[in-house]
């Protein structure tokens, strides 16, 4: 990679409900640096290079059991690559 | 108990295991498509799905968004939900997207389906497979959701048939038919690469806040519902493009020029929402400008491309002209809109003064100087009891289809106009972009079933432009001018004390 | 280039030729210097007609919509990007005017 700056991944999620919400919070406490932005309807999450999405810190955070393909009801879009989609763990980062 | 299987597990068995190798027939007869493109493919199972998607899981999911989407929908309707709307003129924006996107899902639908069935890899298949029934479910959640404003507002009744016919819908059609009539490479590139990861978000996100911004909550919630999906069919695109990449090092140039072609075809196309971005939304989410800097340069350019550079692949070719028009896209793009409304399903408008003054603010350096003073013409037209409709048939590019209505990015004053005669006959284009893909592939493009010339033809209802509406499909109130139209004339009574009409 | 193809002999005919429009041609029309009308415009006309009939015929109609506009004054002719200095009385197919030409002037 000729630039060596930081790119950023990240996430779009609906601003629709309070499960939402604790999602969000779960992802801001497992992702240093994490940035949350809204728009009406929206709320983007934004971190450094790469983010994890935990099912435990999001169980935690809903006090309810999480499966991670529970995400697809929350996601609008994203940006980078899914590189992980797994039971423990959802990984978003740039491969190269 | 059996142990229950990880999603790897399960993928793998549903994707690998229940693959077989053909025994009595050549693979090459199996699948006859995969080969004319000059791709090449050493190894289908390379192929990786990181949403590991089973049949159980995708439709427990799907179900979920259908039930909340319906629910949305229904109380809606029953709560006279139209009634909060910002304004009826939001209306039109919602006209274009059924008349201009929704036919386009539906023709997502049919050619993943094919292509469901012609990948030589399971992965690949099954992948096209959930997506051919997402664009299914968005399709007919579109209309479900649309239909309940076919009720009370014109405009809304014909697009399927409008989408064949109508002119400015010909610039969707052009484009999904000229994907449709690509082989299954080409064709993932295209759609699942660059329009689905590459301009997706600037179509569908802040339409969708737009919708919420303006009291639409049905539209927005299918559109995020469809846009939950969507970010499956990003994924798609990006596998795509890396394992073709990773498969041989001869598809990179192949790759490439399709990448150059199909951001140019997609990024033509979201003209239309770059107007209705700027123009159509009464309360404003962001520009087209704001937009594009964001969902484009931020993330595709300096995040996607960075990573597809290790690959040997570059940006698209006129990515440059794309930035340099950010300044001048919406303007140019309504400006048309409004002066042939007349032939459109929908009614467009002169911005109010608050309107006008969120464009300069936006556009600092181009609004005023170069769009500004139209506006102000037409207004003069119209205090002096007229209202400017340009009465010629536009001129189209043989490619995008748009008319010949963008300008040179050095001079935002002259018209761009590119010609080439090929076989003895002078095609013109709108921009190097579409000129260079008729270039590459002239026996293609000399076929584009142009509106405006078959209209001359006479293949479109007849000879004068009442014959050409009505073969449109367009009834009374439908088009022309916003002000003084039935849905305005309509929604003012709604509004007003008197006991609404039964 | 030629185009990819699932097979040799692709040749389909343009959906816009001539031939399509019997003895008449698509003419292209557009106003230079003047951004009120978006894009130039396309007309079918014969090609026997004189460059008088086309004025007033085609060009005047369309470019009236501007009440600012003084369609006396039209000027400054060009043919496919090459300018040229129409006589009244020569008609469209004297002054090389093609299938799809396009003519642009200033007001």
């Amino acid at each position: 990679m000729s630039d060596t700056r930081v790119r950023n991944v990240g996430v779009d999620l609906q601003d629709a409900n309070e499960e939402n919400l604790r999602l969000v919070q779960a992802i801001v406490a497992d992702n240093d640096g994490a940035q949350v932005t809204r728009m009406p309807g929206l709320v983007r999450v934004q971190v450094p290079s790469c983010m994890t999405i935990r099912r435990e810190t999001v169980e935690t955070h809903l006090g309810r059991e999480w499966e991670t393909p529970e995400f697809q009801l929350a996601i609008v879009s994203y940006f980078g690559h899914i590189s992980t989609w797994e039971d423990d763990e959802i990984v978003i980062k740039w491969d190269h | 108990m059996a142990r229950k299987l990880s999603m790897k597990q399960r993928y793998a068995a549903l994707t690998r295991d229940l693959d077989w190798t053909p025994s009595y027939v050549d693979e090459e007869k199996l699948f006859p498509y995969t080969r004319f493109e000059g791709i090449k493919v050493n190894d289908w199972a390379a192929w990786e799905d990181p949403f590991r998607l089973t049949v159980d899981s995708y439709y427990k999911y799907q179900a979920e968004k259908d039930k909340r989407l319906y629910a949305v929908i229904d109380s809606f309707a029953q709560g006279q939900g139209h009634l909060s709307l910002s304004d009826a003129s939001y209306i039109n924006a919602m006209k274009l997207f059924i008349q201009g996107v929704t036919p386009i899902e539906y023709a997502a639908n049919r050619h993943f389906s094919f292509l469901a069935r012609h990948y030589n890899g399971p992965g690949p298949r099954f992948a096209a497979l959930c997506q051919s029934v997402d664009e299914l479910r968005h399709t007919q959640t579109e209309a479900h959701t649309l239909s309940a404003y076919n009720k009370y507002y014109g405009g809304f009744h014909s697009w399927p048939k409008q989408f064949d016919r109508v002119w400015y819908l010909s610039v969707p059609k052009s484009f999904i038919e000229d994907a449709m009539a690509s082989g299954p490479f080409e064709y993932l590139i295209a759609v699942s690469f660059s329009f689905e990861y590459l301009l997706t978000n600037l179509l569908f996100v802040p339409f969708m806040s737009g919708a919420s911004f303006n009291g639409d909550v049905p539209t927005m919630t299918f559109g995020f519902s469809a846009q939950s999906d969507e970010s499956r069919h990003m994924t798609l695109g990006l596998e795509a493009i890396k394992f073709l990449l990773e498969q041989d090092e001869a598809n990179v140039p192949i790759i490439q020029k399709w990448i150059d072609k199909w951001f140019w075809r997609g990024y033509r196309l979201v003209s239309l929402i770059a107007a209705m971005l700027d123009y159509m939304l009464p309360k404003k989410v962001m520009s087209w400008k704001e937009s594009f800097e964001l969902y484009f340069e931020e993330q595709m350019l300096e995040g996607l491309f960075k990573d597809l550079e290790f690959y040997g692949i570059r940006p698209p070719a006129d990515v440059a002209v794309a930035i340099a028009e950010k300044e001048h896209y919406s303007h140019q793009a309504y400006w048309t809109l409004y002066q042939y409304s007349y032939a459109a399903g929908f009614t467009t408008t002169i911005p109010d003064a608050e309107h006008l003054d969120w464009l300069s603010a936006q556009y600092p350096d181009t609004f005023d100087k170069y769009y500004r003073p139209l506006w102000e013409k037409a207004a003069k037209i119209e205090a002096d009891g007229g209202r400017f409709f340009n009465t010629g048939l536009p001129q189209l590019c043989q490619v995008c289809q748009l008319p010949m209505l963008f300008t040179e990015v050095d001079d935002p004053e002259v018209v761009a106009v590119r010609d080439t005669v090929f076989e003895g006959e002078r095609y013109h284009f709108c921009s190097d972009g579409c000129a260079r893909i008729f270039a590459d592939e002239p026996e293609k493009y000399v076929q584009a079933w142009l509106p405006v010339h078959q209209i001359l033809q006479g293949s479109c209802g007849g000879p004068t432009l009442p014959e050409v509406l009505a073969w449109y499909g367009f009834q009374d109130g439908d088009s022309g001018e916003y002000v003084g139209s039935a849905d305005q004339i309509d929604w003012q009574q709604w509004h007003s004390d008197e006991p609404v009409r039964s | 280039m030629p185009v990819t193809a699932l097979y040799p002999e692709y040749k389909y005919p343009s959906r816009s030729r001539q031939e399509l429009y019997g003895d008449d041609i698509l003419v292209h029309v557009g106003l230079r210097g003047n951004r009120l009308f978006a894009a130039p415009s396309t007309h079918r006309v014969p090609p026997a007609m004189t460059f008088a009939a086309f004025l007033t015929d085609i060009v005047t109609p369309w470019v009236s919509s501007d009440p600012e506009l003084d369609p006396q004054g039209l000027r400054g002719w060009t043919l496919d990007g090459s300018a040229i200095t129409p006589e009244d009385t020569a008609t469209l197919a004297d002054l090389g005017v093609g299938h799809k030409s396009l003519l642009t002037f200033e007001a």
